[in-house]
């Protein structure tokens, strides 16, 4: 099939250049068009049901909302997990789904079932979530007033009524969730002691205020010939129509609201605020939709922005805060800049090995070619140009060229002994004669890069892309090997006077000696890099390990966490010196800084104690780390009263993304009482203190939110003739503030609240509220309730249907994995758990366990693949096991480097190790068929020599596939952008395992082969028998 | 090198850190008090008489029935023997004052000179200072009938009445000129405003309750202050609370009979506990809890400087809460106590540093 594939292309020439011209054109037009990212999508199918209760407990919620949710829930096909978290005002139950479902299928799913859940009157109504990622908020904003004319209010309608509707009309956008300011709503404060001076009760105001705000159609009356239709026209109009709205009636004279109650304009109460530069503003996060492209949904929203602003009033502006495509084109640009200068380097390497013009353009012709066709492909699979997709490339750019070198080696080796040999047919020989063990070497790197797409969860979403990648560019590189590279030599190759060059002639002259050396004491040798191999393999499970490499986004944010139960004035009031702190003492590197304190409208699960800062920086800073250290130590010092976390905003919600939990490495504890899990907690703590590298633990106290509980006494209520009905009417809409009815303005709708006077002043107050009775009895709060103070949940987690608390960790200086080891072993035997309690490990950790188990498997396989596809290459086992004693030689490097670098051993580390292993086998199989080659060819000479003057024949080869992929990746080394640091591990990996695995297959190889072969060949020396004779290469 | 920068930086930063301040646990006394409704009234036989406070005979009316008069408008003239008795004694124990003082005075510097003894001086001072009461005591029992003792030069047998309040004159209860006795109604008055205050009292307040305690109506932007003259025997059916009756003793003019209004209820004025301020309570591991400046830990750098205290809450007014669990003069977090919560919750989640 190979030689058919090689014949066709010969003979139609002009075809094959046409072809690929257009392929260029296309692959060029696709590489402008590729959407681009700054990481491949790595959020699980997941959907979201959250539950507002504004005025409700943690408690409550958790028995009438998220439970009902859950378990409804939890017969759902494909579900994999289901995490719900419950807060003072809102639950939040996510589900995780396989990942192979298809998600507006699974939301439809949801819905159904959402559809049978019983949720008491009042309590809400659970909606799904934004169909939006983890990643999904790609643009924030601020609606910035610079006449400083317009209140927070105003600036929140605003966003509500103006904007949000604008932005959301934009392609790709989920939603416009909106964080700060106040929401206006009507307050009708009602005086409860003039209850009794009207004889009505608080619940007659509630019914008189619900009932008057209505409209109703009156269908229609025809009049001569036309149709009226009749409008019932009673909806509130302004606050008068309130004040007069009639409570009740006796003997002509009416009891209006006006008699009980002020009306007047107030503030909803709040769940969060948006403090910028030591003032309170709002803002607004734009989410874009699943499986939509980030920069596409920018660049749509920001082209839409003019739009906006000339629908803000005059003086109030769109100002951006966070804008995702900055860090997708910085991440794009280091990947393309490796792509780019890893390119060049590749293309230097050649010249000066080849040291011919005309085959050296012929093999770089090959690189561009290869990567338009994968560009091609990607645009095809919808794959994103991000930081593992380019980076894929990258490090692929070096192999790329391995078919064509072979190739053009060839066509020139031959063209030079035989110049005048029929062309056409010198060409399409030389090409069929090295086209196997071309198809072979690419089919062993795609191999090896083929199983990392079955690694699942966020790991594999990661570098799935590259392996795809690679495996696409491969591929192509053997396409174009195949096609157009014959062609090629064709059309350009001349047979060349000298073919021996300066740089070639030196190496041969250090390596003969080296190489003698070697072939004589080829025993000693291979045992004693046996024994290197093996401790430097016995050190590498000494090395620390971590799952993914940090992304420096060069931006800086703080987690910010008060004590539970921290009022949202306190937070803000923090928030607004640690703003006025931070831009004091660091004026020449901050701009500006934003505190998101709480939560916004939709989906967040934080509360009043809780804030994320985001600095802006002045300048570009490239390495944020020194800033962020000290910044740190200086807040810790200066605002004892909260803790700070240093993070960036994409590693943020990734981190919330793995697992709910908001830190690399955290305990899960499970179990009923919170009580008792929070005992269990601190007792872990206190066990943990002083385990080495253990430099923070943050429980997430669930416990500590105070909270006034109104308990009706059923005796009292009977003496009084008052229902638990009218307390609780008393608490959700007096106190709590919760809307009985809606003023309608056009389009807007501002809830109309019968708020208790004076109700909220303390706690005394809220015992003092007065209640009249149907029948005129008075009584106070406390006379009929008791009520007391204590301490609740500030809310509760659970996972599965079980509850569990978090006890977050953050290790430095030492590895995650020996810590969890030992603070494992530390908690099991020192901790006391009682029944149906126990814990795990999350967080970081658990991903790269995970994923480590995975690899597990997947390395075996690739093992054996490989050795599958070179026994089928060589027909040999111990040819096969010959070529993967290679293999080891990469990783001694591998290893070596790692060690020197004191780069942790992660997924990118070990995915380096796997890229070696397909480097190592192809020097190893290049070496290996030459020598077959020679020997089949010389049968008579000795092992010794033959392998002396294939190794130094071969040395150009060798020395070029490894000096081409080792710059290829050189530039991956190098790079400081955004997105480096993911593929550095991977980086110092190849390009140390490169140079071991080259060297040593230069000496090592050969002795092993002299080894394994002495005997036979010598067999084979005195007794010719060609059927025993083996050769791959045919 | 780098130790000391960052102990540079924690000092700079200690310094900026935020202040908490403290003081020290007071006794102090409380008023309690009790938000009530009120409601105008007025009764139907508001009459007042206007009476006698000694002996005498009436001399002269100076108002006629029928007539409309003026708080402290005078109503009648009465000739007293008993009155006259009174001044002429006045003035007379004054002047003997006058000479025991300077008796006195006399003795006093030859006593400083040491011409005379101690007992000669302690005798002039004894009966100086019974003299002295004498006239004072005589002296408040003129004031109370209206007449100024200072002021008055020579005896008098004069005694004028005047209305205590306004009203209309509605009989004249005494013949002129016939003789009267002590606490005698000389003259009927019928209030022009005979508003009373009815407020109704939550039942749990029985015990507190007494009469003369104040009771102050807010009408408008006014404060009224009456005083609780009855504390009706039962209870008001409709909305089972305690009836008081207070009169209101000033001239309102814009009360309104049936209106409704807002009124306080101030009892057990007297009571003193040790109190803090409100600011100082804190909710801390379900108990109410006052932060106390650790004395010990302030000496190390890195300890919470700060230690809570439960206390028990007996009462509050609107600043201050009186408690039990702290002891007077002890020193105590007054404001911020939210920050010295933080640190310790903080520290107890055992964040490393």
């Amino acid at each position: 099939m190979l030689n058919k594939i090689i014949d066709i292309s010969l003979k139609y020439k002009l075809l094959i250049l046409v072809l690929f011209t257009a392929i260029s054109i296309f692959g060029f037009k696709a590489y402008k068009e590729i959407p681009i990212d700054a990481f491949p999508d790595i959020t699980p199918k997941q959907v979201v049901i959250y539950t507002e209760s504004p005025a409700n407990s943690a408690e409550d919620i958790e028995k009438l909302i998220t439970y009902p949710v859950e378990s409804a829930l939890s017969g759902v096909a494909g579900v994999k997990l289901i995490m719900s978290n419950s807060i003072f005002g809102l639950s939040y139950v996510s589900v995780f789904f396989d990942d192979s479902m298809d998600i507006y299928f699974l939301r439809q799913l949801v819905s159904e079932r959402l559809a049978s859940v019983n949720i008491p009157a009042g309590w809400g109504k659970p909606v799904l979530g934004p169909n939006t990622t983890g990643l999904g908020q790609v643009y924030w904003y601020q609606i910035y007033d610079k006449t400083g004319k317009y209140s927070l209010q105003q600036l929140k309608e605003m966003q509500k009524y103006i904007v949000t509707p604008l932005l959301k009309s934009v392609s790709g956008v989920e939603e416009v969730v909106g964080w700060g300011g106040d929401e206006k709503q009507y307050n009708v404060l009602i005086d409860t002691k003039k209850l009794q001076n009207f004889a009505i009760t608080y619940g007659d105001v509630v019914t008189a205020l619900q009932k008057s705000n209505q409209v109703a159609g009156g269908q229609y009356l025809e009049f001569n010939r036309e149709q009226y239709l009749i409008r019932g026209a009673g909806l509130y109009k302004n606050l008068d129509d309130i004040r007069d709205t009639v409570i009740k009636s006796t003997k002509g004279q009416a009891v209006t609201i006006r008699d009980v109650a002020k009306v007047e304009v107030g503030s909803a109460p709040r769940f969060g605020a948006v403090s910028i530069d030591t003032k309170e503003a709002v803002m607004g996060m734009v989410l874009q939709r699943t499986a939509t492209n980030a920069a596409k949904v920018v660049a749509s929203v920001k082209a839409k922005i003019p739009t906006v602003n000339s629908a803000l009033p005059k003086g109030v502006e769109i100002k951006t805060i966070y804008d995702r495509t900055d860090l997708t084109h910085k991440a794009v640009a280091t990947m393309t800049e490796a792509l780019v200068s890893g390119t060049v380097l590749v293309i230097i390497v050649l010249f000066l090995f080849l040291f011919e013009l005309r085959s050296a353009f012929v093999v770089v012709i090959s690189l561009p070619l290869s990567l338009l066709i994968a560009f091609l492909l990607m645009d095809y699979y919808d794959i994103s140009a991000n930081l593992m997709s380019l980076s894929g490339l990258a490090i692929a750019v070096g192999m790329i060229v391995d078919g064509a070198v072979v190739v053009v080696e060839n066509s020139f080796r031959k063209l030079h002994h035989n110049p005048d040999a029929p062309r056409l047919q010198l060409m399409a020989e030389s090409a069929k004669e090295v086209a196997t063990p071309v198809t072979f070497a690419v089919l062993i790197i795609a191999a090896v890069f083929i199983p990392l797409l079955s690694l699942d969860g966020i790991a594999g979403k990661l570098y799935s892309p590259m392996a795809i990648n690679i495996v696409f560019v491969m591929l192509a590189s053997l396409f174009v090997a195949l096609t157009i590279i014959p062609v090629l030599t064709f059309f350009l190759l001349k047979p060349s006077k000298s073919s021996e060059n300066i740089v070639m002639n030196n190496i041969k002259k250090a390596y003969t000696p080296m190489l003698i050396f070697a072939l004589s004491h080829a025993k000693s040798l291979l045992a004693g890099v046996t024994l290197i191999f093996i401790i430097l393999a016995y050190i590498l499970t000494l090395q620390g390990r971590e799952f993914l490499p940090k992304l420096n986004e060069e931006a800086l944010m703080f987690r910010v966490i008060a004590i539970p139960g921290t009022a949202l004035s306190q937070s803000t009031e923090t928030a607004s010196e640690i703003e006025k702190y931070i831009l004091k003492n660091y004026p020449e590197d901050i701009k500006s800084v934003l505190s998101m304190i709480g939560r916004s409208e939709k989906g967040e699960t934080a509360q009043p104690n809780y804030m994320e800062l985001l600095l802006t920086f002045k300048h570009d800073i490239k390495n944020p780390a020194p800033l962020t250290d000290k910044m740190s130590e200086d807040l810790k010092h200066k605002f004892k009263q909260v803790q700070f976390v240093p993070t960036q905003p994409i590693a943020m919600r990734i981190e919330e993304l793995l697992e709910g939990v908001k830190a690399e490495l955290a305990i899960k504890i499970y179990g009923d009482d919170q009580k008792i899990l929070d005992n269990i907690a601190k007792n872990i703590q206190a066990k943990l203190s002083n385990v080495g590298g253990l430099s923070g633990m943050e429980l997430e106290s669930q416990l500590g939110q105070a909270q006034i509980n109104i308990e009706p006494n059923y005796l009292a209520l009977a003496r009084y003739g008052i229902s638990v009905d009218e307390v609780m009417d008393v608490i959700r809409y007096g106190i709590g503030e919760e809307a009985v009815t809606e003023k309608i303005e056009g389009i807007r709708r501002f809830g109309i609240v019968p708020k208790i006077k004076d109700a909220k002043k303390d706690i005394e107050a809220i015992k003092k509220i007065t209640m009249r009775s149907k029948n005129g009895n008075l009584v106070a709060l406390d006379q009929i309730c008791d009520i007391s103070v204590k301490q609740g949940p500030s809310f509760i987690k659970r996972e599965n249907l079980s509850r569990y608390m978090v006890l977050s960790l953050s290790v430095k200086g030492r590895d995650i994995a020996s810590f969890v080891a030992d603070a494992d072993k530390i908690i099991k035997s020192e901790v006391d758990m009682p029944n149906g309690y126990y814990i795990s490990w999350a967080g970081d950790f658990k991903n790269m366990q995970e994923a480590t188990q995975k690899l597990k498997v997947i390395i075996p396989i690739t093992i054996l693949i490989v050795v599958l596809l070179l026994y089928t290459a060589f027909n040999s086992v111990s040819k096969a096991l010959l070529i993967l004693i290679n293999a080891p030689f990469g990783f001694i490097g591998g290893i070596i480097a790692l060690l020197i670098s004191g780069v942790y051993l992660s997924i990118s580390a070990i995915i380096g190790f796997i890229a070696i292993f397909a480097i190592a086998i192809l020097n190893g199989i290049v070496l290996v068929s030459f020598i077959d080659e020679l020997r089949e060819k010389f049968p008579n000479v000795g092992l010794k020599i033959l392998l002396k003057d294939a190794a130094l024949l071969r040395i150009r080869p060798v020395l070029m596939t490894a000096f081409a992929a080792f710059f290829g990746i050189l530039p991956l080394l190098y790079s400081s952008g955004v997105g480096s640091e993911i593929q550095y591990p991977l980086a110092v990996v190849i390009a140390g395992g490169i140079i071991s695995s080259t060297i040593l297959t230069l000496l090592i190889l050969p002795s092993a082969y002299l080894l394994l072969y002495k005997n036979e060949h010598f067999r084979e020396e005195n007794k010719i028998d060609p059927s025993q004779q083996k050769s791959a290469l045919k | 090198m780098n130790k000391i920068f960052i102990l540079s930086l924690w000092i700079t930063a200690s310094l900026m850190a935020v202040e908490i301040p403290t003081e020290h646990a007071k006794m102090r006394s409380f008023g309690e008090s009790v938000a009530l409704n009120s409601k105008v009234i007025q009764l139907s036989n508001a009459q007042q008489a206007v009476m006698s406070l000694v002996s005498g005979h009436i001399e002269k009316y100076y108002v006629g029935p029928g007539e409309k008069v003026e708080a402290g408008k005078k109503i009648a003239l009465i000739e007293s023997i008993m009155l006259s008795k009174m001044t002429a004694d006045y003035i007379s124990l004054k002047e003997q004052f006058i000479a025991l003082d300077k008796n006195y005075k006399a003795t006093k510097r030859l006593y400083d000179k040491g011409m005379t003894s101690m007992q000669e001086l302690n005798l002039q001072s004894i009966q100086r200072n019974a003299m002295s009461a004498q006239i004072s005591a005589l002296k408040s029992q003129l004031e109370t009938l209206g007449i100024r003792a200072d002021s008055l030069k020579k005896a008098s047998a004069d005694y004028l009445l005047y209305a205590h309040s306004a009203g209309t004159v509605s009989a004249l209860l005494q013949p002129l000129h016939s003789v009267i006795g002590e606490d005698t109604a000389i003259v009927s008055i019928v209030k022009d405003q005979a508003f009373y205050i009815e407020s109704y009292l939550p039942l749990e307040y029985a015990n507190v309750v007494k009469i003369g305690q104040k009771v102050v109506v807010t009408d408008g932007k006014k404060n009224i202050i009456t005083h609780i003259a009855q504390i009706l025997p039962e209870l008001d059916e409709k909305t089972q609370r305690i009836v008081l009756l207070s009169s209101v003793d000033e001239k309102v003019d814009d009360l309104y009979i049936n209106a409704f209004l807002p009124s306080t209820l101030y009892f057990n004025v007297d009571k003193e506990y040790v109190s803090v301020k409100k600011s100082a309570l804190s909710f801390f591991n379900n108990e109410w809890a006052v932060f106390i400046p650790n004395k010990e830990a302030k000496q190390k750098e890195n300890e919470i400087q700060y230690e809570p205290r439960v206390v028990k809450v007996i009462t509050q007014d609107e600043q201050y809460i009186g408690v039990d669990g702290i002891e007077a003069g002890e020193e105590y977090v007054s404001d911020k106590s939210y920050y010295a919560k933080s640190m310790l919750l903080k520290s107890s989640l055992g964040d490393g540093d």
